[in-house]
């Protein structure tokens, strides 16, 4: 079970996810393709793929990295803690491909009585370049 | 190109009922192994009513229910030039197995950017705002839509 956060011990600057996915698969992509209903051929059939430029073949789908974003903030946080997710797409991921999930806290705050953190979280490949980065808010409770 | 006057427009609901299997196969595919996602037992230990939805499932109505084509038509996108820019998810509640989720997708800004290189762009927002059967708001959805020119 993921352990609970409290406010207090949160603070502005502390690093706070470092979650490790991959080498990707493109087995995978035809899971997620199948889980979440997103069957555009670019990331399923490599003839589709390099037929539309992409000299490798598949590329991930955006929101299947996205996905994994999600399982980094969430085994830092507790799912039923977490308020916002929000990602920009930044670059393509392909088969092969080691992406690494790290995230800093930048905000901490009260709002309407709720403690609320903010941090930024980046997705990026064993090259170091960004597929992915964001940011979410949680809502943790306090120890008083 | 995106026709900018659609700014504003409603599209009628997309109704999804939420099935604990889609749930755990959601999670499988991203490799999430997540107990809670996996096993109603470990949920509740962990304080959930039952199983439930990560946090992007709700990509799993958007596109299983066809619409986005269609949408993309309306707004006189060409789909080759289309990319997703960002996606954004606000959550008010939880989304539990047996939930029937119905979302209300609303174009709520468009706007011709240009980029650093000078190329032009069209930026498009959705917003898809989702409750329960209870009429409960459980998320919202943002999803940014760039079509490059």
């Amino acid at each position: 079970m993921i352990q609970e956060k409290y406010f207090e011990d949160v603070n502005v600057g502390d690093a706070v996810i470092e979650l490790k996915k991959g080498p990707l698969q493109k087995l995978q992509l035809v899971m997620y393709a199948g889980a979440s209903g997103d069957f555009n051929p670019l990331h399923t059939d490599d003839d589709f793929a390099k037929a539309v430029g992409m000299k490798d073949g598949v590329i991930a789908h955006g929101m299947f990295v996205m996905g994994c974003v999600g399982q980094a903030v969430t085994s830092w946080v507790p799912k039923n803690r977490l308020k916002r997710l929000g990602v920009r797409f930044a670059g393509m991921s392909k088969p092969g491909n080691t992406i690494t999930i790290s995230g800093v806290v930048t905000d901490k705050r009260v709002v309407d009585g709720e403690n609320i953190v903010t941090c930024s979280v980046v997705a990026k490949d064993e090259q170091g370049d960004v597929k992915v980065s964001g940011s979410f808010d949680a809502a943790l409770p306090s120890k008083a | 190109m995106a026709d900018l006057s659609k700014v504003g427009t409603e599209y009628p609901p997309i109704v999804w009922e939420v099935e604990r299997g889609k749930i755990r196969e959601f999670a499988k595919a991203i490799g999430d192994f997540n107990p809670i996602y996996l096993d109603r037992e470990a949920a509740v230990k962990a304080g959930y009513k039952d199983t439930p939805a990560p946090p992007t499932f709700l990509t799993v109505p958007m596109m299983w229910c066809g619409k986005m084509p269609d949408f993309i038509n309306d707004l006189k996108i060409n789909f080759m030039m289309v990319l997703h820019g960002e996606e954004e998810y606000e959550y008010y509640r939880e989304i539990y197995p047996g939930d029937v989720i119905t979302g209300t997708p609303k174009v709520t800004k468009m706007e011709e950017k240009t980029s650093k290189s000078g190329s032009k762009m069209d930026m498009i927002t959705l917003e898809v705002l989702y409750t329960n059967q209870k009429g409960e708001k459980v998320a919202k959805a943002r999803s940014l839509l760039v079509e490059r020119k």
